[in-house]
């Protein structure tokens, strides 16, 4: 729905004017949210189609949208990006078919266009009800039960109506969905043991934590949806990059960076 | 050459360009960086000791491992993926952290001798003597072999046992096989965990 994609970009909107080391972030990130909301519009509204969920026989009409996608990043994003996006603008269609079916195929967090055009695809395909065709999707309780990605970010929530407590939920990096995971448990090699979990808090950032594992020295970012309701977690993550840079300059690795490469 | 993801993370964000991966100057978050105050805490999950029910609890504890920093308790919360409470709990669980981290909570054994008005500390090995010969003269005085038909039953009637929901199986297997073995029958251990 739409209204996903609103909530994103209003909280940016809303961020940005307070925000003090992460402003460029959120300022790209919001063009970008809505760049991605126009691709998911796109594909919505196009008449007597729906998804396969199998990208090759999709990606004719998902390609309709990039050139505008290329022309916001192209616009609003670091000169590396801006570059890369005026290549692909006039890149033959075969290479960028190639591109994509690569990451299709191995998804990589290090592949920014490809990542950021899949990701509001697969939402509409996961709210059509079909399901990712793919020939190896990892599976475990680590991975997106929907298409076996990465998770990006955790969020805490109520789910009980009279628990004060959050269940947790993890927020894959290839297709935003989210899924059930366990509280004390790293969420890259299933660690339980509580000396080996380090929580990292700071008071500039109360709703926002980095989950650490001192077993696989990795970390995701964790959003406390019980203190901050309003809050978005793949955007409220990069308003929090400073987290991000205390977390790597103490040796933790992050589980799957976002969209700004934190 | 094949470079890593974690090799290409680190090239881009520790090298002198000090940007991401996607390009990104780090220059104001590394900035806002230097000024954070971060504090670690571990999450432990564990039992509320209160009654029967066993609810699980998450303990939250301060402290960054170093060896001359004391853990300390700064919250307690139900455990959400706990099946019996799932992540409620009562007013009394609800308070626990106040209950470990109190003034008057007892962290030594106490006595009150007969007669006596104030309680006495004792340590613990006292403590374990002072039960131990209480109960072997307890039992000696007031063990029953045979009732008034003259069955055998072997039963002491003076001594019972409450146990507390945290104590595990392996506890409670202990302290039947403990208590069975002097004849007590009054016996309760709230085993649920």
């Amino acid at each position: 729905m739409s209204e996903w994609w609103d909530k994103q970009i209003q909280r940016a909107d809303q961020l940005i004017p307070s925000a003090n080391g992460s402003k460029d972030l959120l300022k790209f990130y919001a063009h970008l949210l809505r760049a991605q909301k126009d691709i998911y519009e796109f594909l919505r509204s196009r008449k007597d189609w729906l998804p396969s969920g199998d990208l090759e026989s999709d990606l004719p009409v998902l390609l309709d949208a990039l050139p505008g996608f290329l022309k916001v990043i192209q616009s609003y994003g670091p000169e590396s990006l801006a570059a890369e996006a005026h290549d692909l603008l006039d890149a033959d269609l075969q290479v960028i078919t190639q591109k994509v079916m690569s990451y299709w195929l191995n998804p990589s967090d290090i592949q920014f266009f490809e990542k950021a055009l899949i990701q509001p695809y697969l939402r509409w395909v996961a709210e059509s009800g079909a399901r990712p065709v793919r020939q190896e999707v990892s599976a475990g309780e680590r991975y997106c039960p929907f298409c076996g990605g990465s998770p990006q970010v955790s969020f805490l929530q109520n789910k009980e109506t009279t628990a004060e407590s959050g269940n947790r939920d993890l927020i894959c990096g290839t297709c935003l969905s989210s899924w059930e995971f366990r509280r004390v448990v790293c969420a890259n090699c299933g660690e339980e043991r509580p000396a080996k979990l380090g929580y990292f808090h700071s008071p500039e950032f109360d709703h926002v934590r980095i989950e650490a594992c001192d077993t696989c020295k990795h970390y995701i970012k964790g959003v406390d949806l019980t203190r901050v309701g309003f809050a978005a977690p793949i955007v409220d993550e990069i308003d929090s990059a400073p987290l991000d840079l205390w977390a790597r300059e103490h040796g933790y690795t992050k589980i799957e960076l976002n969209l700004v490469g934190l | 050459m094949e470079v890593s993801r974690r090799t290409f993370i680190k090239t881009t964000l520790i090298g002198g360009a000090g940007v991401t991966v996607f390009g990104f100057s780090l220059a104001p978050v590394y900035a806002q960086t230097q000024g954070l105050k971060i504090a670690r805490t571990t999450e432990t999950r564990s039992t509320c000791p209160y009654c029967s029910v066993s609810c699980g609890v998450i303990i939250h504890t301060l402290g960054d491992k170093a060896k001359n920093a004391i853990p300390q308790v700064v919250h307690v919360e139900g455990d959400p993926d706990h099946p019996i409470n799932r992540g409620t709990l009562c007013p009394k669980g609800a308070s626990l952290q106040q209950d470990i981290v109190n003034e008057r909570r007892l962290l030594k054994p106490q006595v009150r001798r007969p007669g006596a008005t104030d309680w006495e500390d004792i340590s613990w090995d006292a403590c374990v003597d002072e039960i131990a010969r209480w109960t072997k003269k307890t039992r000696d005085a007031t063990f029953i072999d045979k009732d008034k038909n003259g069955y055998t039953v072997n039963r002491l009637e003076t001594i019972g046992w409450i146990g507390g929901c945290t104590d595990t199986n392996e506890l409670n297997f202990l302290a039947v096989k403990t208590m069975r073995s002097m004849g007590v029958c009054y016996f309760e251990t709230q085993a649920r965990v």
